[in-house]
């Protein structure tokens, strides 16, 4: 299967065919290696390969100009060859070319047969492997130039009775094992390539510049002579494969196996020893019993685990093997390599889980990138991924561990000293794997023990405890306004996504997500145009007769596209006499069109005010536009200070009721705000509302944590003594519709959510979605802010309510306080099933202790539920 | 001249002949020495050097935060200029692409038959996937032999996306090393991201800070003191930088050039459209970040100014005195080599004189003559056919925008002064009998050691190990080994106590195994106990 995007690789999960080649022309003795074409292709891969094996790794560069380029390359290839030998004196050149010469067509074959020729002394042999960055990986690489040694290195056909063993990459500390155990088993094996010394060297008294360890050539010309080939590697292609070329050129028989990692792969490598002569010592016996051992140890661990693998097919693929053989999932198994049989392969090894697993989806990728990993592991609820270190971005967003055992490893030391290979290595890798499982468990057991049984019912509060606004005097508006006259269910209102842009900039908003301060939600399914909007609004209107006020709040500031709010409101208006208009805006653009607002009809006006002074303000906003110019700093700060103010005073003055937001934030305008609060009253604002900055992460406030409830409280009560305060403001959505208990289901604006008939029969099943639209299952469940409730009975699903996660549990606070995800877990106790785009190891763990079940997807919200609920009755039948 | 002839013993006669130019050994009798730099490469010998993709892509344009760079051409360059630099970025929004590798990942087919389409479809994926602002794309070696119009497609996306596009001709094989590639990145940005931002109110402090890449956090230290001292950093090129600060960069009345190698080019354009004065300072190292801050002071001239930076300065020392002898104590007497690529090696040995080390080789691995020698000798530098195909621009003056902060009379007397738009090269800097060497090689690496005989190698990744095995101790100065910031005041600190590390480490007592009974040590190594150790055993 391909990644989803066709043309732009995002985060690739492949090298280029040169590094492959030039890795295993490593494991050649007294090899050095020249890569025909641009420097920089040698000094990055030198660059990566050092820093995986902590080893000097030199590779040499015809440099290539664009004289070179133009006129061709040949006399920077042989200066280069010239000077390698002059140098190091090796063995054996390694020629491997480029992206650059294979497109202006270097005849290098040519090119070194007159070299060649023009030096009968030369004592090093020449081996030419072709490798455009753009004909394959490095996969591909690293066996072209294995199949490039056996061909081109003179042959030496006679018998020689030994066993010739080609692997693909593995680590050095593998390597040295595979050679440890053929010693063991006395097999006379020639092991191509062996990069255990040249990539893994000791500190020495002297160090020499040309690699010392290696296969000899004169072995790799023995190659020809051997007894029979053993070909470690699952997914190599016919053309590609050294083995086959050794028998078709000179008859020697081989045998394909896949590497031997984990039990039944090595029990096949020694058996294809054994039958060929090797001995089983009974020290193999007991290291083959003491790693069986070890898997029945950690079995009951690993079944926790579901794993997203990726690397090489061979990498891959072995790992998936070695982790379903000790009861761990492979989720989902990629490669970036195009590699025809890899789903096949891989798919026949994960469906055996499905003999003892209820969760049995897996997936195989191969021509994948990390973008497209990162997004499987999330739908298919992978908790531990396996594979190089460039898997630390997606580890990182998806916040899981990564166990880093394949090539390239940048951020960790010991890639050379990898182990996964033999009876030990299986077992070596299998503990990494079990202990990361076991330390998540280490983490987490605790509140989940605490969640199964030790849950007091006491420690519930009951939900939607909302308090009205203090009974103070102030100016209140003749006209019933929920957010103005406190939290009331009296009373529906309709806010209209109809303003899409914003002309400042907060530093705790990220306009992606848009605002999560003011009118949290910004977040809409969609900017409405004022038809569109009208049209809402008469559906509303005709559904819920108690709507009172409709409102523009967003997503962007009311009036920074002044245009739209104006002919949405004007035609309101026309619409419905009596209905209050309200508008909320961060005021830069207030004093404008006050007037305009109050002769359209608007009778609330929302501000919000964060600052009363330029030098608090400059803090809080990052910049604002104005009047076609971006201003920074004191001076955004001033202006906007400036307009707000006078905007709130006009407003006043035209019997507008003004309320003003404040958010509150830590070290920046928490002392602050009761200044706030006397500045506006002296301008006519009748009531304030203070709320609490969410950090949003990625914005410059990611980092500043939210004031706590006593801290919130502490400045009401302060500021309660200038002006009444508003409590209990849920932050509605820009395009919130229906009363503040009960919302509105916009998707399905015909049929009104009823309450519950009471004693009539109970819902078939209730399910929980984390979504932020309100269409797709789109939302990580531990980001969920608000739950769509919906209830499947007969067929059907439906929307019951929306329900926010509340921001504090009041009646918890002296016991510690509780955790997001216990709050998450309190709004949601009633739901049988929990639908979210992803869900966190711990979480699930919580609701399966439940019986709550779980199901991933990304789905339309009505299709999603039906996925769920045909999974587990399927499950159930089974 | 023995340690040069040594060095070159192995040579064959032509690559003596080549090799020779580019290794000086400092004569303080023998004014204005010249070195060959900026050449090509001997083929075949092991350089250091990368290509001119590396320098564009993973040096200038890749720290930008909010540029979504799209690598057109098969996979392998994506992959090895990502996240290769350290540099450390920061975003407002949490959008930052210096995270992500984007690439056309061409397969043969493109080869054959054009990447142009693909690369259009990758913006189209890019730009409804990432909705970046601004979209950049770097060209890798097929590309420009089978001549697939970058050019064209970036300004065609410009339209269809209304984003800002530009495309980079940075091919591997074009120039001789990186330094081609700072060149193209330069134009680039200048010619369609340098003042194209929204105008702001220029405040008398402004400056941007040029040829600072942010590397383990180095420009964040720098900023820390500059803020300090009432600068108004408005853009950093590139470190932490973001195209948007560079398009307000002409609202500065100070350009400071840190990295004179691979940014010069955009402070001499911004002189030439805005009127913006440029000064070469220097970071890296206690006391020249003490001397740049001054001369910042002396160049703005407000006795207001220059009251605060000596109030900073005095602060900053205090914080780090004690600390500071006690590193001093440590590392004095000792001595060190430098190679990197175009400017450090000269800007760290104020910072190893700070701890009294002496440098005994320096060398760069991409620079020009006038790094090495001074600006006095861009006059006559010689083009070859290599430079003279990277294009070099000329800007016009922007008459709108244009405003000198110096009169003709203040330039003239304070040019005298301080290093205002001048550079006077590493050469001068450096002690009698000690070397430079342009474009130095892993063999050359190796030989130097042994007659040189350096208690530390400070270089990058490629020859790291190669100095550990040698029994040298090595630190990258291109990603300081997971560590840093080494800048300023602070950073300093941070280094002295790396090198500290680095030569007391006990590990290094143990080269010598108990069973050998006679030192055979070639070369001192990082600390003296060890050649005790190996007498005692």
């Amino acid at each position: 299967m391909k990644s989803e995007l066709v043309n732009l690789n995002v985060n690739p999960c492949k090298m280029c065919m040169p590094m492959g080649a030039v890795t295993a022309l490593a494991g050649l003795r007294g090899c050095m290696t020249i890569l025909h074409g641009s420097q920089g292709c040698a000094t990055y891969i030198r660059r990566h390969m050092a820093t995986h094996y902590n080893e000097p790794v030199d590779i040499a560069s015809s440099s290539l100009t664009e004289e070179g380029t133009v006129f061709g390359g040949e006399k920077n290839l042989v200066k280069g060859i010239e000077n390698l030998v002059n140098l190091y004196d090796p063995d054996v050149i390694g020629v491997c070319t480029t992206c650059l010469a294979e497109t202006i067509g270097e005849d290098v074959p040519r090119i070194l047969a007159d070299f060649k020729a023009s030096r009968p002394d030369l004592r090093a042999g020449i081996i030419n492997v072709t490798s455009a960055g753009y004909s394959g990986t490095q996969y591909e690489g690293f066996f072209r130039a294995l199949r490039a040694a056996a061909e081109q290195v003179e042959p030496d056909a006679a018998p020689n009775g030994r066993i010739n063993i080609i692997t693909g990459h593995l680590s050095a500390a593998d390597t040295r094992r595979l050679k440890a155990l053929l010693k063991e088993m006395s097999v006379d094996a020639i092991l191509l390539p062996d990069l255990s010394e040249n990539l893994d060297g000791g500190h020495e008294e002297t160090y020499s510049r040309l690699p010392r360890g290696g296969t000899p050539v004169s072995d790799v010309a023995k190659m020809a002579g051997a007894r029979a080939s053993i070909e470690l590697a699952a997914f190599i292609d016919e053309a590609r494969s050294p083995a086959r070329y050794l028998l078709e050129a000179h008859g020697v028989p081989f045998i394909r196996l896949n590497p031997p990692v984990g039990l039944r792969d090595t029990d096949a490598f020694i058996k294809a020893l054994a039958s060929l002569g090797g001995v089983v010592t009974p020290e193999l016996k007991k290291e083959r019993a003491r790693c069986l051992d070890a898997m029945i140890d950690s079995h009951k661990y690993n079944a926790k685990a579901v794993a997203a693998v990726f690397g090489e097919p061979d990498f891959a693929y072995s790992v998936t093997r070695l982790l379903t053989e000790n009861g761990a999932r492979v989720a989902l198994a990629a490669t970036g390599s195009v590699c025809r049989d890899f789903a096949e392969k891989i798919l026949a090894e994960t469906g055996r889980v499905r003999d003892y697993h209820i969760d049995s989806e897996s997936a195989a990728l191969d021509d994948c990138d990390f973008d497209t990993i990162e997004r499987r592991a999330a739908e298919l609820g992978v908790n531990i991924l396996i594979g190089s270190s460039d898997g630390r971005r997606a580890a990182e967003h998806l916040k899981l561990p990564l166990v880093r055992c394949a090539f390239p490893i940048h951020d960790h030391v010991g890639g050379q000293r990898v182990r996964m290979l033999g009876y030990d290595g299986a077992a070596a890798l299998l503990d990494r794997v079990t202990n990361t499982v076991l330390s998540n468990v280490e983490e987490t057991f605790r509140g989940e023990m605490f969640e199964k049984y030790h849950r007091a019912e006491s420690v519930l509060t009951p939900r939607g405890a909302g308090n009205s606004i203090s009974p103070h005097g102030g100016k209140v508006s003749a006209l019933p306004h929920p957010c103005f006259d406190g939290c009331s269910s009296k009373y529906a209102r309709l806010h209209l996504p109809v303003a899409p842009s914003c002309n400042i900039r907060c530093n705790y908003c990220v306009r992606d997500y848009d605002c999560p301060n003011e009118s949290r939600p910004g977040v809409t399914s969609g900017i409405l145009s004022p038809a569109e909007a009208l049209e809402r609004f008469r559906r509303v209107r005709a559904a819920l007769p108690e709507l009172a006020v409709a409102g523009i709040a967003g997503p962007g500031d009311a009036l920074a596209d002044f245009g739209l709010t104006r002919e949405t409101l004007s035609l309101i208006r026309g619409e419905d006499k009596n209905v209050s208009l309200c508008v909320s805006t961060n005021g830069l653009l207030l004093p404008f069109y006050a007037d305009e607002l109050s002769s359209l009809g608007v009778t609330h006006v929302t501000v919000t005010v964060n600052a009363a002074n330029p030098t608090i303000g400059a803090r809080v906003y990052g910049h604002i536009d104005y009047f076609g110019e971006r201003f920074y700093g004191d001076a955004a700060a001033g202006i906007l200070l400036a307009n707000q103010l006078a905007g709130i005073a006009r407003c006043a003055a035209l019997g507008i009721t003004v309320k003003v937001n404040a958010v509150m934030i830590k070290g920046v305008n928490d002392s602050h705000i009761p200044d706030i609060a006397s500045r506006v009253r002296g301008l006519g604002c009748s009531i304030t509302n203070i709320m609490r900055m969410i950090p949003v992460p990625g914005s410059a406030f990611e980092n500043i944590p939210p004031p706590g409830e006593r801290e919130l409280e502490d400045t009401r009560l302060e500021c309660e003594k200038i002006l009444p305060q508003l409590r209990g403001c849920r932050g509605c959505r820009a395009d919130a519709a229906g009363t503040l208990d009960r919302d509105f289901p916009l998707s399905d604006i015909s049929r009104p959510a009823a309450p519950e008939p009471c004693g009539k029969r109970a819902p078939s099943a209730r399910f929980a979605v984390s979504s932020k639209n309100g269409v797709l299952v789109d939302t990580h469940f531990g980001h969920t802010t608000e739950f769509y409730i919906y209830e499947y009975s007969d067929g059907g699903a439906r929307l019951r309510e929306r329900r926010p996660v509340e921001e504090y549990c009041a009646g918890e606070e002296g016991t510690g306080g509780a955790g997001k995800m216990d709050r998450i877990l309190k709004t949601i106790e009633d739901c049988d099933y929990v639908l979210s785009a992803r869900i966190g190891d711990s979480p699930r763990g919580r609701l399966a202790s439940r019986g709550v079940k779980i199901h991933t997807s990304y789905a339309k919200i009505e299709d999603a539920i039906l996925e769920a609920v045909t999974k587990y009755e399927r499950s159930n039948a089974i | 001249m023995g340690t040069k002839s040594n060095v070159l013993d192995k040579y064959s006669a032509r690559v003596y002949k080549n090799r020779k130019e580019h290794i000086v050994e400092i004569d303080e009798s023998a004014p204005e020495q010249q070195i060959a730099a900026n050449t090509r490469s001997v083929p075949g010998i092991m350089t250091n050097r990368g290509c001119c993709y590396a320098g564009c892509k993973g040096v200038v344009l890749g720290p930008l935060k909010d540029v979504l760079v799209i690598t057109h051409g098969p996979i392998g360059c994506g992959f090895y200029s990502w996240g290769t630099r350290r540099n450390k970025a920061k975003t407002d929004d949490g959008r930052n692409f210096i995270q992500y590798c984007f690439s056309t990942d061409m397969q043969e087919p493109d080869i054959v038959f054009g990447g142009e389409k693909k690369l259009r479809q990758a913006i189209k994926e890019a730009v409804e996937i990432f909705k970046p602002k601004n979209v950049m794309i770097c060209s890798t070696c097929p590309v420009g032999l089978i001549g697939d119009d970058i050019h064209a497609v970036a300004a065609e996306s410009e339209k269809l996306y209304g984003i800002s596009c530009t495309a980079f001709s940075c091919e591997g094989y074009k120039g001789v090393s990186q330094s081609a590639g700072h060149h193209i990145a330069n134009n680039g940005i200048m010619r369609r991201v340098i003042g194209t931002g929204d105008a702001a109110p220029k405040t008398r402090y402004s400056i941007n800070l040029l040829g600072e890449y942010n590397i383990g956090g180095d420009g964040w230290e720098t900023e820390r003191i500059l803020r300090r001292a009432g600068y108004d950093v408005i853009a950093v090129m590139t470190g932490d930088g973001s195209a948007e600060a560079l398009s307000r960069a002409h609202l500065a009345n100070l350009n400071l050039v840190q990295c004179h190698r691979s940014i010069n080019y955009i402070a001499e354009m911004m002189k030439d459209r805005f009127g913006i004065r440029w000064l070469k300072v220097n970071f890296i190292g206690i006391e020249s970040t003490i001397a740049s801050l001054r001369e910042m002071a002396e160049f703005f001239g407000d006795s207001e100014l220059k009251l605060r930076t000596e109030d900073v300065i005095a602060d900053e020392l205090s914080e780090i005195a004690e600390e500071r002898e006690y590193y001093r104590e440590k590392l004095s007497g000792k001595t060190a080599a430098l190679y990197v690529g175009g400017s450090r090696s000269h800007h760290y040995q104020y910072l190893l004189r700070d701890f009294g080390v002496k440098t005994v080789l320096a060398g760069h691995e991409f620079a020009h003559r006038d790094d090495y020698e001074g600006r006095r000798v861009i006059p006559d530098i010689k083009e070859d056919a290599d430079n003279k195909n990277i294009e070099s621009i000329t800007v016009e003056r922007d008459d709108a925008r244009y405003s000198a902060f110096l009169t003709a009379e203040q330039y003239d007397e304070l040019r005298g002064k301080i290093q205002l738009e001048d550079y006077k090269g590493i050469i001068p800097d450096m002690q009698d009998g000690s070397v430079v060497v342009d474009d130095l090689n892993h063999y050359e690496t190796e030989a130097f050691l042994e007659v040189l005989k350096p208690d530390i190698f400070m270089s990058g990744i490629k020859d790291k190990y190669e100095l550990q095995k040698a029994g040298v101790v090595s630190r990258q100065l291109h990603s300081y080994d997971y560590s840093g910031p080494y800048a300023g005041f602070r950073g300093a600190i941070k280094f002295a106590s790396d090198l500290t590390m680095g030569l007391y480490t006990p590990a290094w007592r143990l080269v010598t195994p108990p069973w050998r009974n006679e030192p055979i040590l070639r070369g001192t190594v990082g600390y003296a106990e060890k050649t005790e150790a190996a007498q005692n055993a």
